[in-house]
């Protein structure tokens, strides 16, 4: 992981739009980023999408990240992206309902079929509400405080340790078992 | 990836939770993370990665160009401002240095200082003597008028027809 001195003369390279600060930036936070958005959906295909999307995010707004964590802003950006593809499957869900079951099954099967390779992880996180795991893949791999996630979540650090807690808990039992 | 900023999860747990609950609860966060340690996620594509970082670089240049085509246009606009209000200037001051053409100056043949002033005899030595001998001829029609005879005189009738004469003659010679 980049020191913080680094990452700030990255960033502001990035303002300044420097293709090979943004580069820099790929080579740092690409790794976690997808690691977030795959244990989130479960899906190669997907996964690359909002990994693009978070990036092309990410050139348009750099000059709107006035400091702090850049961590936390970027996985905030990544959370909104991923909530907006949970809203665009509920919207395509409701377009075909007249064939749900077979559309259903072209949205929540994976483009590129995973299944075989989908680890013991995967497949108990999918046991999880969407809510929770969210919170847990958020957690692991943003590195963020408990605060800071509350901050993301808008919600109160009692409320987030809570769900956190359950989660794990399940998670662990899940598991284990 | 198990840092976390070092947070101090017990005291956090402690602030929301009873001591042993706590415990409990960091134990199964501690638990967990070593589980997704022990999972990795799939990595992303290498070929994902080198398109993205080819796209950015090409959308940056991109917007490198537009920047600099629409500074480029605002420099023009300044500089085609600056050289219509420099031309404007230069052709009123050229107007303003020329007199006016349809103007007509008069100047009067008298001077200002005799048409101003109320002592008319005082600025004019002849119209002084003109009008003391006018003064003189209304003082003898006065006196002939109210019967008075004039002293040393021949006649007051023949003495104001010798005078009119003489002023008349003085008067057309100028």
């Amino acid at each position: 992981m980049a020191q913080d001195d680094d990452l700030d003369r990255i960033l502001i390279g990035c303002k300044k739009g420097r293709g090979e600060c943004f580069s820099q930036i790929i080579d740092i936070y690409a790794s976690r980023c997808y690691g977030y958005f795959y244990r989130l959906t479960g899906n190669h295909d997907i996964s690359d999408e909002l990994l693009s999307e978070l990036f092309v995010k990410l050139v348009e707004k750099i000059k709107s990240y006035k400091g702090g964590s850049f961590e936390s802003w970027l996985f905030k950006i990544a959370a909104n992206l991923f909530h907006d593809y949970l809203r665009g499957k509920q919207r395509r869900k409701k377009l075909h309902e007249a064939h749900r079951e077979q559309v259903e099954a072209q949205i929540i099967e994976p483009k590129r079929s995973d299944d075989e390779q989908v680890d013991k992880l995967q497949k108990q996180l999918k046991k999880l509400d969407s809510d929770t795991k969210e919170l847990i893949v958020l957690r692991y791999f943003s590195q963020l405080s408990f605060k800071e996630i509350a901050r993301i979540r808008s919600e109160p650090i009692g409320t987030t340790l809570a769900k956190t807690h359950r989660g794990l808990h399940k998670l662990r039992q899940l598991m284990e078992g | 990836m198990d840092d976390h900023h070092q947070e101090n999860l017990k005291e956090l747990f402690a602030r929301f939770f009873d001591a042993e609950q706590a415990e409990s609860y960091v134990e199964d966060v501690h638990q967990a993370e070593r589980i997704f340690h022990e999972h990795p996620a799939p990595e992303p594509d290498a070929m994902l990665i080198a398109n993205l970082k080819a796209n950015i670089a090409i959308s940056l240049d991109s917007r490198r160009v537009k920047r600099f085509r629409r500074r480029l246009y605002e420099v023009a606009g300044i500089a085609a401002a600056i050289v219509i209000l420099a031309i404007a200037s230069v052709q009123l001051l050229e107007k303003s240095d020329l007199p006016p053409e349809n103007d007509v100056y008069t100047a009067s043949l008298l001077p200002t200082v005799i048409w101003e002033s109320d002592d008319i005899a005082a600025d004019d030595a002849d119209l002084a003597i003109f009008t003391a001998e006018v003064e003189q001829i209304e003082y003898e029609i006065h006196t002939l008028q109210s019967g008075e005879e004039l002293i040393d005189s021949e006649g007051p009738v023949t003495e104001l027809e010798m005078e009119l004469e003489e002023i008349n003659d003085e008067f057309w010679k100028g």
